[in-house]
This record gives C-alpha cells, sequence and structure tokens, in this order.
C-alpha cells in the first residue's frame, strides 16, 4: 500500500512544531509513533499534504518527576512506559495499559499522545489515566494550558484541542498511600486487538477500618468516548469494602453509567453485562493493592 | 521533496535521498535490494518486516525512511556477517522453527531483540517478545524452543515440553 | 538397529538456512530490468450490469504501457473443475461480487498504475444482490449464473447401505446443527506473480502458487497459447494452504499485459485484495442425525448442509463432495446419506482450506459422538475406539484405509494428556475433550478427467559422479516437501543428504499435480523413489558389468559401494578414476568404492545417468456420482486432546494444551511431521475461536486485515504436545502418509468437547468468541435455575 505524497518535518523544539501547524492549518497531520497515523493514510481513511513529526522533540520523550506528580511527555512510548521504575511503581493500571496495547512491535512506536489524541473510546491507556485523574497539557502560540482528561474527549476521533495547539504530555498526581489500582481489557484474542471493553478502577481506601474513601472507575469501548462511572463510584463512597458491594458496584456501572453500542467485534448487551464483571473484578484487586500498599 | 538522511544499515552508513511516503520497509527493500525482510500487510498488524531500529523490534513498513536519519538499523542480513549463521538463526534452522519462511526474517529479528534485552527470558517474555509476528504456519511451538534454546542458562520455570532435550 | 540412513530423521531442512537468513527469494523479492507494475480494477459493487468501460484517460496517463479488459483479454471461461467453468479473467457483461475483475493497468511504477486504475471510468447498472445462502435460494431471487437455476451451484445426493433402517435400529437418535463462518486462508506472503514474455513468444510466469501444473494449463487455455510455449515457476512461497492451487484472474491479467508490453510486468495482492479475492474455506450450515445403539454401536448417519459459495465455483465442486464423503470413516458405519447443496451469492468465492469441507463436518459430528457417549454412560475415548475401522477397512462410500493406526494415535493421546486422570476429575470452569479425524493422502484423481501421472521425477547423477541432482515440479510452499523429496531420493539411492540437489516447482521440470490434497509426499515421493531407483540401478548394472559380478550383489549405502562377500577387486575402477583427477587433493582413498568414483564410471560408460519416476494411484473409489471424491491411495489419521479453562463469567476460554497424535505412515522427517501437526492445530484453534470474515450489507469485507481478522498470535498458542504414529502405510514411499491437512481434523470439535466438560455448554455455531460462549453459558443457567 503506497502512502500518498506529503512534505515532512521534524522541529526539534515545540516552539517550531506549534508554528508548523499554524501554518499548515488543517492539511497538516502530527506524526508520534506512526502506528495509526500511517495506518489510516495507507487505507486512505484521511489525506494529509503535510507531517509534523514530533519524535526527535526531546522534551516530549522523557518522564519527568517530583515529589508530588510526574509529567509524561506525549512521545513517550508504551514500551518506555512499561519499563518505567515511577510507572510500575506508583501506576500500575497505567502499565497494564501499556503493556498490552497491540503487541510488542507497536508498542516500541505507540505514543501515549497517540493513545490520548486518537481518542478511540477503546483506547487502551485512557481508563488508567482517567482514574488517575491525568492532566492534559496542551501548549499553544500562547502559552501552556492544562484541563483534566475527562474534558479532553468529544466524541470518536475528537478532542477538544485548539488548532495551533499540541498535546506536549500528562501530569498524574503520585497516588499516597492505602491506594491501589486495576486495569483489565477484553477481547477476544490475546494480544493485538482493539478491545470489546476495558475499565480501569482506583480505590483510596481508609487504612483503620477498610471503609472507601475514594473509588473512580473508568469505563472504555461503551460510549463515544471512555467515561467515569459516576453512578458506580457514588455507591461505594464512605461504604466498607465486600465481594457484594464491588458486584453491586459492577451492576450499577453495567445499568446507569455505559451506552454501548453493536458493532462488529460486540453487541451492546454483551459490552454492558462484561462491564459489570470487569468493574467488579478491578475494584476488587484495587482494593487488595490498596489494603497492602 | 526528497530529503538526505544518514542512516547505519547492519553497521554501514548509508547517504540516501528519499521521498517522505517511503516507507522503511520499501527502502530496504526495493531501493537497498535488502529483501530478506518481508512485506505481509504492510499496516503493522504481520510483524514479517521487523527490523532492530535503534535498539528496538519494530514493524519497518510503519516507519518513514526519512525518520531514521542518524538511526542504526539492524535488518536479517545483518545477523550473519560471513563466518555462518547466527546462533539464532542456527537454532531456528535446528529446531524446525521455519516453514515457508516468509515471516522467518523478522520472527528472527523479534527473537534477537528478546535475547538483547534479556538474558533469560521467561515463558511468557518469549511469547510476548513476538507477539506481534504472526506465523500460519509453525504452531510457534519450535520457534519458542529455538528462542528458550538460546537463552544464557536453562530455565526450569519454562514449559515447552521437552524443551532442552537435544534433538 | 536403525532401519534408514536419510529418512525418518531430524535433518535440518535443506532450504531454512537460507530462509533464516533473508537469502530466500520470494516472488516481490524479484526484480527485473524493464520490470513494470500491474495493478487490477475491481468491482466495488456486489452485483451490477457493466454498460460501459472508458479506459481512454487511463491511457493516456505518462507512464501507462498498456491497459487492458476483456477485450484484450478474450472471454474463456475457466475455472478449477471442467464441470464448473464460470469464470472470465475479466467481467464482460456484469460483476459478481466486490473485488470482480474488469481491468488491469501496466506502468512504470505501481503508483502510475494505480492511478490509471482510476482513471478508468465504469458505467454500471447495479442490481439487486443477494449474502446469505437463504436469500440466494429465495424464489425471485436476483440469478448470479444463466445456467444455475436457484443459484444453486452444485446440489449432492448420496445414500449408501439404509439410513432410514439404520435409524430405526438405533436405541438414540441425535440431530444437532453446526454453523461456521467463512474463513481466510490467511497466509502471510500475499499473491504475487511476475510475467515474462519473450522474443520466441514464450511466456514464463513466476508465481507464488501451490499449483504451477494447473496454472499453467489455465494460462494455455484461457489464452489460447501453445501450452509448449508456457512455462510457470515458483519461487519460494510463503504458504498457500489450499488458496493458491488455483490460477487467480491476477496472473491471467499479468500475462496478458506481459504480452501486450513485451516487458516482465509484476503484480501483487494487498492484504486487502487477499480478502476481496476470497477463495477460502466455504461458510457451511450442518445438519447431521446420527443413529446409535445402546452400547455405542454407530447405526447410520443423516447429513445435510449447505455450503455458502460466493460468486463462483472455484473449487467448491470439490468442496460440496468431501463434506459429505469424510464422514464415511473413521468408525464403522453401514449407513450414510449425504444432501449436500453449494449456493453462489454475491460474496467473493469460496475455494478450498486446509482439509477442505470437511473440517466443519467433523467438529459436527464428533460434538455429537461425544453427545451419545454422555447418554448411554460410555467414556468418549471407549466409544470411538469401539466403532473403530481396522486397516484394511473399506467405508461405505468406498474409501479404503490400507493403513490405519487410529486406534494407536487415541491411546497416545490417552496417555500423553492424562485423560483417565483428568476426565470427570476436573475443577469447574477446566475442561479436557477429545476427537478423532482422517483426510486424503492425495486426492485419487486429477482436477481435470485424465489419465496423467499424478507426478514424475527425474533424478539426474552429476556426470563428475557423487552428487544427485533432483528435479520435480512439485510445490515447496513451506511444508517441507524439497527436503523431502531430497531425502527419499538420498535413501534410496544409498547416499547421505549433503550430495542432494533439489530444484521443484517448475513445469519445465515435468508433471506434478502440486501441493493440495495433502498429496505429494505420498505421491511425489514415490515418484522421486522410483527416479532414484532407476539411476542407482543404471549405475549397480555397469559396476556390476566392468567387475563381472551380479548386479544383485551390489547396493549403495552412505555413499559407499556394498559388495556381497566375496568383495572383488575394484582398484582398476579406482584407478582410472583417479588417473582423470591428476592434481587433485581429496582423490578418494577410502577402503570402499565411494559412489562418486561408481556414478563416474557409469557416466564414462553410459553417458549421462538420469532416473525418471513416475506416479498415478490405482483406479480407487466407487462407480457412483461422486465417487472420485475422497478416494486416496492412503488417508492419514489424528486424535487429539484439547484441555480449555472458561471463563465462566466473560465466556473466555483459553486453550490450555493440545495433546496430538497423527498417523502419518512413515514419518520422513520427523520435525517436519511435528511442525505439520502443531501448525494445524493453530490453525484449528483460530477457525475455533475467533477468525471469521465479516462482511458489512453491501458485500465488502469488514475486517480485511490481519488485525481485525483474528488467527493465532504467539500469546493464544496453547503448548503441544505432538505425538507421530506410524501405520506403515504399504501405498506410500517407505510407509509415508499425508499430515499436513488430517491433523487440522480434531481441534475444533476437541475444543467444543472441552468446553461442555469445562462449563456445560454444547455449541452449535463457530467461532467461539467470548460473546457466544458467554451467552451459552447464561442460557444454560437460566435453564437450570427454571
Amino acid at each position: 500500500m503506497l502512502l500518498p505524497k506529503f512534505e515532512f518535518y521534524e522541529p526539534a523544539s515545540i516552539q517550531e512544531a506549534i508554528e508548523l501547524k499554524q501554518k499548515y492549518g488543517p492539511d497538516a497531520k502530527l506524526l508520534a509513533g506512526g502506528t495509526d497515523l500511517l495506518v489510516h493514510l495507507k487505507k486512505k481513511r484521511i489525506t494529509a499534504d503535510h507531517i509534523i513529526s514530533l519524535m526527535r522533540i526531546k522534551d516530549l520523550v522523557q518522564i519527568k518527576m517530583d515529589e508530588a506528580c510526574v509529567e509524561i511527555g506525549a512521545c513517550v512510548t508504551m514500551a518506555q512506559l512499561s519499563n518505567s521504575q515511577i510507572i510500575q511503581e506508583k501506576f500500575n493500571a497505567l502499565k497494564a495499559g501499556a503493556d498490552n496495547l497491540g503487541n510488542h512491535l507497536i508498542r516500541n512506536r505507540a505514543t501515549i499522545g497517540g493513545n490520548v489524541c486518537n481518542a478511540s473510546p477503546a483506547g487502551d491507556t485512557l481508563p488508567a489515566l482517567m482514574v488517575y485523574q491525568a492532566q492534559i497539557i496542551l501548549q499553544g502560540p500562547t502559552g501552556r494550558r492544562k484541563m483534566p482528561i475527562e474534558s479532553f474527549f468529544q466524541g470518536p476521533g475528537k478532542v477538544d484541542m485548539n488548532a495551533d495547539e499540541l498535546l506536549v504530555g500528562l501530569q498524574l498526581a503520585i497516588p499516597s498511600g492505602n491506594c491501589g489500582a486495576h486495569y483489565i481489557q477484553l477481547g477476544k484474542r490475546k494480544s493485538s486487538e482493539i478491545n470489546v471493553v476495558n475499565v480501569a478502577s482506583f480505590v483510596q481506601i481508609d487504612p483503620g477500618d477498610q471503609t472507601i474513601i475514594t473509588a473512580r472507575i473508568a469505563l472504555g469501548s461503551v460510549a463515544p468516548t471512555p467515561i467515569r462511572s459516576f453512578y458506580a463510584e457514588d455507591a461505594l463512597n464512605n461504604k466498607t469494602a465486600s465481594e457484594s458491594l464491588f458486584y453491586e458496584a459492577g451492576e450499577i456501572a453495567r445499568q446507569k453509567d455505559c451506552k454501548p453500542i453493536n458493532d462488529f467485534r460486540g453487541t451492546a448487551e454483551y459490552r454492558k453485562a462484561m462491564i459489570g464483571v470487569l468493574t467488579k473484578r478491578t475494584l476488587a484487586e484495587a482494593f487488595r493493592q490498596a489494603q497492602i500498599r | 521533496m526528497k530529503r538526505i538522511i544518514s542512516v547505519s544499515i547492519n553497521n554501514e552508513i548509508h547517504e540516501l535521498a528519499v521521498e517522505p511516503n517511503k516507507t522503511l520497509a520499501d527502502l530496504l527493500r526495493y531501493d537497498l535490494g535488502l529483501t530478506g525482510t518481508k512485506k505481509g500487510c504492510d499496516t503493522g498488524d504481520c510483524g514479517a518486516c521487523t527490523v532492530i531500529l535503534n535498539g528496538d523490534a519494530v514493524n519497518s513498513c510503519l516507519v518513514l525512511a526519512v525518520q531514521t536519519d542518524g538511526a542504526t538499523v539492524e535488518t536479517i542480513e545483518g545477523l550473519s556477517n560471513g563466518d555462518g549463521l547466527h546462533p539464532i538463526q542456527a537454532a531456528f534452522v535446528e529446531h524446525g522453527a521455519i516453514q515457508c519462511g516468509f515471516c522467518s526474517p523478522g520472527m528472527i529479528m523479534s527473537a534477537k531483540n528478546i535475547l538483547d534485552k534479556h538474558q533469560n527470558p521467561s515463558d511468557q517474555e518469549i511469547r510476548q517478545g513476538i507477539s506481534g509476528n504472526l506465523c500460519r504456519c509453525t504452531g510457534y511451538q519450535k520457534i519458542f524452543k529455538a528462542i528458550s534454546s538460546q537463552c544464557s542458562d536453562t530455565n526450569p520455570g519454562n514449559n515447552y515440553g521437552g524443551l532442552h532435550e537435544k534433538i | 538397529m536403525k532401519k534408514f540412513d536419510v529418512i525418518s530423521s531430524r535433518a535440518s531442512r535443506i532450504d531454512s538456512p537460507d530462509k533464516a537468513t533473508g537469502k530466500a527469494v520470494f516472488v516481490d523479492d524479484i526484480c527485473m530490468p524493464g520490470m513494470l507494475f500491474g495493478a487490477l480494477l475491481q468491482s466495488p459493487h456486489a452485483h451490477a450490469k457493466i454498460i460501459s468501460i472508458d479506459t481512454s484517460k487511463a491511457e493516456k496517463l505518462n507512464g501507462v504501457k498498456a491497459v487492458i479488459t476483456s477485450k484484450e483479454a478474450g472471454n474463456i471461461k475457466y475455472g478449477v473443475s471442467p464441470a464448473r467453468y464460470d469464470e472470465t479473467i475479466f467481467a464482460i457483461d456484469k460483476v459478481r461480487y466486490v473485488g470482480d475483475e474488469i481491468a488491469a493497468v501496466a506502468a512504470v511504477s505501481l503508483d502510475i498504475a494505480q492511478q490509471a486504475v482510476r482513471l478508468i471510468q465504469v458505467e454500471y447498472e447495479l442490481l439487486p444482490a443477494v449474502f446469505t445462502v437463504e436469500d440466494a435460494m429465495k424464489e425471485g431471487a436476483p440469478q448470479l449464473h444463466e445456467n444455475f437455476a436457484g443459484n444453486l451451484s452444485a446440489e449432492v445426493h448420496q445414500e449408501f447401505g439404509n439410513v432410514e433402517e439404520g435409524l430405526k435400529q438405533s436405541d438414540i437418535v441425535k440431530t444437532t446443527m453446526m454453523k461456521s463462518k467463512r474463513q481466510d486462508g490467511a497466509f502471510i506472503e500475499m499473491q504475487g506473480c511476475i510475467a515474462e514474455y519473450d522474443n520466441r513468444n514464450i511466456l514464463t510466469l513466476t508465481s507464488s502458487t501451490q499449483v504451477p501444473h494447473y496454472v499453467q494449463r489455465t494460462i494455455a487455455m484461457v489464452l489460447g497459447l501453445d501450452i509448449g510455449k508456457v512455462r510457470v515457476k515458483k519461487p519460494y512461497v510463503g504458504a498457500g494452504f489450499g488458496i493458491k492451487a488455483a490460477a487467480n484472474p491476477m496472473e491471467l491479467a499479468c500475462c496478458v499485459l506481459a504480452m501486450q508490453t513485451k516487458k516482465p510486468v509484476k503484480m501483487n495482492y494487498t492484504r486487502e485484495q487477499v480478502f476481496m479475492y476470497g477463495r477460502a474455506r466455504h461458510q457451511f450450515s450442518h445438519k447431521i442425525t446420527t443413529g446409535a445403539k445402546k452400547d455405542g454401536t454407530i447405526m447410520a448417519l443423516k447429513h445435510e448442509c449447505y455450503l455458502d459459495g460466493g460468486a463462483y465455483t472455484s473449487f467448491g465442486i470439490a468442496t460440496v463432495y468431501y463434506t459429505g464423503s469424510l464422514l464415511g470413516g473413521p468408525y464403522k458405519l453401514k449407513n450414510m446419506s449425504y444432501d449436500g447443496y453449494r449456493v453462489y451469492n454475491n460474496k467473493p468465492a469460496c475455494g478450498a482450506q486446509r482439509g477442505h469441507g470437511a473440517v466443519i463436518a467433523r467438529a459436527c459430528f464428533e460434538q455429537q459422538l461425544d453427545m451419545i457417549a454422555e447418554e448411554i454412560g460410555m467414556d468418549p475415548l471407549t466409544l470411538r475406539i469401539k466403532n473403530m475401522m481396522n486397516t484394511g477397512d473399506t467405508t461405505c462410500n468406498d474409501l479404503n484405509m490400507s493403513s490405519f493406526g487410529m486406534s494407536e494415535c487415541i491411546e497416545a493421546v490417552r496417555k500423553g494428556s492424562g485423560w483417565d486422570k483428568k476426565k470427570g476429575n476436573l475443577p469447574k470452569g477446566k475442561g479436557i475433550g477429545m476427537a478423532c479425524g482422517f483426510f486424503v493422502s492425495g486426492a485419487g484423481y486429477p482436477i481435470y478427467r485424465s489419465d496423467t501421472f499424478h507426478g514424475t521425477v527425474i533424478v539426474k547423477l552429476t556426470e563428475d559422479g557423487g552428487t544427485a541432482l533432483v528435479y520435480t515440479a512439485s510445490a515447496e510452499i513451506g511444508q517441507g516437501s524439497d527436503t523431502a523429496f531430497a531425502m527419499i531420493a538420498a535413501e534410496t539411492l544409498g547416499i547421505p543428504l549433503e550430495n542432494v540437489r533439489l530444484a521443484s516447482g517448475d513445469t519445465d521440470m515435468g508433471v506434478d499435480l502440486g501441493a493440495y490434497s495433502s498429496r505429494q509426499t505420498l505421491m511425489t515421493g514415490h515418484a522421486t523413489k522410483e527416479a532414484a531407483e532407476h539411476a542407482k540401478q543404471q549405475v549397480l548394472e555397469v559396476i556390476a558389468n566392468q567387475l563381472d559380478i551380479p548386479v544383485q550383489n551390489i547396493d549403495v549405502k552412505k555413499g559407499f559401494i556394498e559388495f556381497a562377500d566375496p568383495v572383488p577387486d575394484f582398484s582398476n575402477l579406482r584407478t582410472r578414476y583417479i588417473k582423470e583427477h591428476r592434481g587433485w587433493t581429496d582423490n578418494p582413498d577410502f577402503e570402499k568404492l565411494t559412489f562418486k568414483e561408481a556414478s563416474r564410471i557409469a557416466f564414462l560408460e553410459k553417458g549421462s545417468i538420469v532416473g525418471t519416476g513416475k506416479y498415478k494411484p490405482h483406479s480407487l473409489g466407487g462407480k457412483f456420482k461422486g465417487a472420485a471424491v475422497g478416494t486416496s491411495p492412503a488417508y492419514g489419521c489424528s486424535a487429539q486432546v484439547a484441555e480449555v479453562t472458561v471463563d465462566m463469567e466473560t465466556g473466555q476460554v483459553s486453550i490450555d494444551h493440545i495433546t496430538d497424535a497423527h498417523d502419518c505412515g512413515k514419518a520422513i522427517n520427523m520435525t517436519s511431521v511435528e511442525g505439520q501437526m502443531e501448525g494445524s492445530v493453530s490453525m484449528g484453534i483460530g477457525e475455533a475461536m475467533h477468525e471469521e470474515v465479516i462482511f458489512d450489507d453491501k458485500g465488502c469485507v469488514l475486517n480485511n486485515d490481519l488485525a481485525e481478522y483474528k488467527m493465532v498470535t504467539s500469546m493464544d498458542m496453547p503448548t503441544v504436545n505432538a505425538i507421530v504414529v506410524e501405520s506403515d502405510e504399504p501405498n506410500g514411499p517407505y510407509g509415508a502418509k499425508e499430515v499436513g491437512e488430517g491433523a487440522i481434523m480434531p481441534t475444533i470439535p476437541a475444543i467444543l468437547n472441552a468446553i461442555y466438560d469445562a462449563a456445560g455448554v454444547r455449541m452449535f455455531e463457530l467461532p467461539l468468541t467470548p460473546e457466544r460462549v458467554y451467552h451459552a453459558i447464561q442460557a444454560y443457567k437460566e435453564k437450570l435455575s427454571a
């Protein structure tokens, strides 16, 4: 399959990239790992006269941290995330998403910025980013701004970003003690899958009486964007953890929070049923982790 | 408009003028005569085009040649350097891990990358390390055995049934 | 004491080092001076009349060298079987599926060829389309082909014995259905070819094909060429699995483009086009009724099947017969009936894929046997052993089991899997299941009615002596046939494998029907053995004559001449050899005379030593309609045990382990046999669990890439214990028979039976996606609580 003809740019700085994006407008596409963009171009789903690669911008390929936060550059790959000590230690649900995206070859190229901007409802890292309350960092000609990740997703493939802005990174607050998180994705086979359903849960407990102080649940593949399961979360706050509580939360997530469709990967009915199961399971595991941390 | 790139391929520097829309796979196969790297889908789904780029196994059909300026690329042709087969290649041959051979160059490059990164890969690490390389002929069994045979020491945790018998 | 010197070993394949180093050449690796690139125009509509085709804009594009339609390509009909020649290279008056070929362009680059294709203007008149068997068979449905009313591509009705009577005598009668989906071969190398037409009007096609011979004949017939001026050869081929076992329109179009431009033309399918072309496994809808006595004796089998065949017949005329005929074994069965219907519709044509027509039927039937076993309280293995045919038995439809290691296979998987300990003792969610299967070792008859030999082989000894050159038109497609024939030649000649060179896949080398129906090891193997014997005999006769001893007293072993006692004085032969090699530093000084010296002497006496071999099976099968399909000189058979874990909440099934035993008669190369077994299992698992070709409501393939068409990855594949059984097939060279297709037969039903063991649910529709299994579990739970 041939790629269409385009001009290619490799800016060395974020500023340069912004200027190029401004200059070429909607005829320009940003290239990170290329595992989505180049496929779409080959299959003639989109066109591009100009391609701006972000991969040489040093600021974008780093994971920085201080005591409170981690900042993941937009061009950090899945493999880098999986191998990062801080991600392994403090953000295991995100690592799970990164570990399971596509396959090992894709993971060496696919970036977190790409996964986020692609805004697929089934995106592998998105539910975890949501339950970790990631902040999107955008940079434009007028400077940087942040927004919570939930607000960023507007629909399949649609994000809330100005035409002259770049997503430069994600900021995640490092979870304190007594927290746990887990992510499960479900497909038909065990590699190279686009998820039928995927769920992440985050739980913070009171170490004394083990009640749930905070619960955050994010559901993928059951709405036009990944979504928080607010009804289910409400049902968990300040409650004592138990198997039946997690089951109940799953039922609420299934019945009230998600709005899946039928497509050739799965029916709405099945997706709903799996939301129930995966919510229950991710909560149980997140709770178990919270107990030991 | 073509761009000049300077890329190291199998330890040889190539200075080339390439169109931006040329993939690394096509550059290797059609411009440099390095046809060992194969194309089984051209959309990053099969891994037949696997090369090692800056130390990581990647689908060369999803890398633009222009992105490889200053990069190091290892292809299947670079493995055996005139002294006979690389041990991984010899292991694939010995263990019967090759049937039609079309996935083999990509598979072997992924195998090499596993062993570049893990001296003693576990069962799971081997499976993960070729998860992007599809093989329709072998059922992967003898591929697992071939890769495992190259571990720095025998790992009793591996579960390939007769894995370490000398065939 | 070892019986064989070369075969029955784990010799490394002769082509592996080239494949491991990337040196092995596949068709897209080939570049020729002045080569043009071809591209196809294919229909975007599932069913439409072609009103007009305007190629003028395309012809004017700079860099375009030829644009062809049916005007240039002609309208000679072809297909796979002469009984159903229903295709033309390009659509003439109408298109019948999305992908139906209309035109082709040759240009100086692929980019320009594709641009030119987009400039060809076609006026269509859309016709109503049908996409299912049901819709295609309805009254008033749009007809795809004039001569086939009701869109029935083929219809089969067979009865052996008396099924009604058999069912009457049965204590249990079970009727179940099994519905499958279209599959794809999903070989990693897409089809591709290069056509050349030289100054003597000789057309050479290099193609990624399994069947150079059939492609050669099709080209000659369709293009009206003298077949002596048509040569088809294959480089290394990245597998085929049956899909590449027929000439495709791209190959034919490529030939026409080469003839028009007088330049080499290369064409490839993209992965998308592979899905558009199809010619892979049909979609089956089976209804099987089996009657058995309460002691487990199988009394009768009534089988009805509808095959969703797509727009053309392709292999389908044979498929519809195989579907029925291959249930005639491996169990004793006197009464069997089969009603098969292959239906046309406006989707890509279906053809032959590994196991050809019998895989889903086997899945349905083997699951039913388990249901019967459960009802009468018999262990499923025991039920099968009880009914198993014996070596030498013939089925009710005249298939003869000249060798039959099925009981050994069953015992091997019983032991190998720990069946006795596990069955009935696994925790909920874990299950164990088994099944059996068998397949032909080469179709008994060629696809076109003919007295032709099925395979001819030439073994030529190098004039300098010592090396054997094997020439065979057979097709190495990854199954290891080149190595198998080199090993057979070496074994027969009595020389080491390293002294054999082999070239294959070229119609100039002889006739070989190619790699399909699992025929090459047995059939081409026989021809190889005969050719090697013939060559050896010529050498031994010269030596016998020179030394004045009876020829029966001489043999060749491990590269040396073995004389019966008393060993004659051969020193004059050696002296003669050495005299001709003055200055050489490695002249033979062994105690024994070498084959190298002997074959050199033979050349000096006789000229080039060429041995020829040929093979044709004896007359097989009964006299009823369709009797030919299913016949074979031998049958390979297998038993498999699958162990699974079912997640009862999500429906996800993990295949944990497969124990597989296959009777291949005699393993020419043990590693190759295991490789085919393991590969078959992986394809069987994919087809059981997550492979299906999905269409939208306009007849377009939705999942036309290897991300959404889900074959087994390294993460999905269980561990496999492959056990080779050898029953010594009398009709096979050194006792060898097939393994390439028989080994896929038991996989799907073993998994079905294991899932029942784990979760208590019977599945009647494939693939067994998590969602499908989940729904079955839910229905079962509801039934229990009701």
